[in-house]
């Protein structure tokens, strides 16, 4: 499915109570920070770990691990308590730090269920690459239980998100140095940028692993950050050859998987560009 | 192509290295081995173990040798991004049984 496709998907299908419950009850209070912002523009992907109401995951799970077809994107529908993840104010005000106050929660998501016993998926992107220098589109990828590495959990590779690889040129990869296992904690949301690489390993296990997948999107340009900004945060020096972790360093010398200089040059000026579009700095320039 | 266990012979064995640079003493990012007996699926693991080489350059002296070298990349625009590393492909032809 392309972009366009799932624009007018949105339109199309976005239900009305989607606003109603994002306006209702709003709670920006975790808004991501500088940091938190830059390493996602680096890595193109952000965890929470949700503290859900108690037995509420394991009600989710015990719901999914009973379905005996794939209702498609109207799993919210049928598992209704999937409402208080994405409704959840760490998902909101991550959401609204990365895609701006008004995203949209899409009319597209997936329930993903890894049945027992079955191979690995191999890396893909779930549509074209958008290969822009934006961040407009993102997933959300909510796990109701623990995922251990045999149960085959998403993997992804950081810092890929950017690049102009049609999911046939990665044919011929398996593991990547670098690459990120999603093994995590029940009632763990993991945010990735649209395009970044991703597959799974295989579930060894006799147990359904379950991830359920939603979508979202930007509807306007940033005319201000939408985040916690500090606007000094980048009136530092810039710590050539230094391993200071702080926004400006991590923005211009992170590598997560080590790529070669040309490649590093090229997503610097990349997640720069990034940067100023999303503090609203009008025609970003490249840095 | 031979159909049982029953007709070993000399097999092509195959080395997809994805290295961070088009020298092959530069380190490996990507690593992908195809091992020609049935069934076999190269896969991605969640658990990575340590590589048996660090650079292509260590798979020659394993008496791997190169059969493709890589197409260098973004030969106009210096812009724009697309795969990760630069590939080689080697091979080894041994004698190799199924199962």
């Amino acid at each position: 499915m392309d972009k366009n496709q799932l624009q007018a998907e949105s339109r199309a299908e976005s239900l009305p109570a989607d606003a109603e419950r994002r306006e209702n009850g709003t709670d920006m209070s975790h808004l991501l920070t500088d940091l938190e912002m830059v390493e996602f523009i680096v890595n193109g992907y952000h965890l929470l770990e949700l503290d859900l109401p108690e037995g509420l995951n394991e009600r989710m799970a015990g719901q999914l691990d009973g379905l005996d077809y794939n209702p498609g994107d109207a799993i919210a529908e049928v598992v209704p308590d999937l409402w208080q993840v994405i409704e959840h104010p760490a998902v909101k005000s991550a959401l609204a730090s990365l895609l701006g106050e008004d995203y949209e929660v899409m009319g597209h998501r997936h329930w993903h269920c890894k049945q027992p016993h079955t191979g690995h998926m191999s890396w893909h992107q779930d549509s074209t690459n958008s290969r822009d220098t934006r961040i407009d589109r993102l997933l959300g990828l909510f796990y109701p239980t623990d995922i251990t590495p045999e149960m085959g959990p998403t993997i992804i590779v950081p810092g890929t998100q950017f690049r102009n690889a049609p999911t046939d040129r990665m044919a011929t990869y398996t593991n990547i140095r670098g690459q990120v296992p999603m093994v995590l904690k029940a009632g763990t949301f993991a945010l990735t940028h649209y395009d970044l690489w991703h597959g799974t390993a295989a579930n060894r296990t006799p147990v359904k692993r379950h991830m359920i997948k939603f979508l979202f999107r930007r509807v306007r340009d940033n005319k201000a950050p939408t985040w916690n900004h500090d606007p000094d945060v980048m009136n530092v020096p810039t710590a050539w050859g230094g391993k200071r972790e702080d926004p400006k360093n991590v923005l211009s010398f992170g590598n997560p998987i080590g790529v070669g200089q040309s490649d590093h040059y090229k997503e610097r000026q990349i997640r720069w560009k990034c940067w100023n579009n999303l503090l609203g700095v009008a025609d970003a320039a490249d840095a | 192509m031979s159909s049982s266990s029953s007709n070993p012979g000399v097999r092509q064995r195959l080395l997809y290295l994805h290295a961070r640079t088009p020298s092959v003493f530069s380190d490996i990012l990507g690593y992908t081995p195809v091992e020609p007996v049935r069934d076999y699926r190269a896969e991605i693991t969640a658990d990575v173990s340590d590589w048996p080489y660090n650079t292509v350059h260590d798979a020659l002296v394993d008496g791997w040798q190169i059969v493709q070298f890589p197409h260098l990349q973004a030969p106009i625009d210096d812009r724009d991004l697309d795969v990760v590393g630069y590939e080689f492909i080697l091979q080894k032809l041994e004698e190799v049984r199924d199962g």
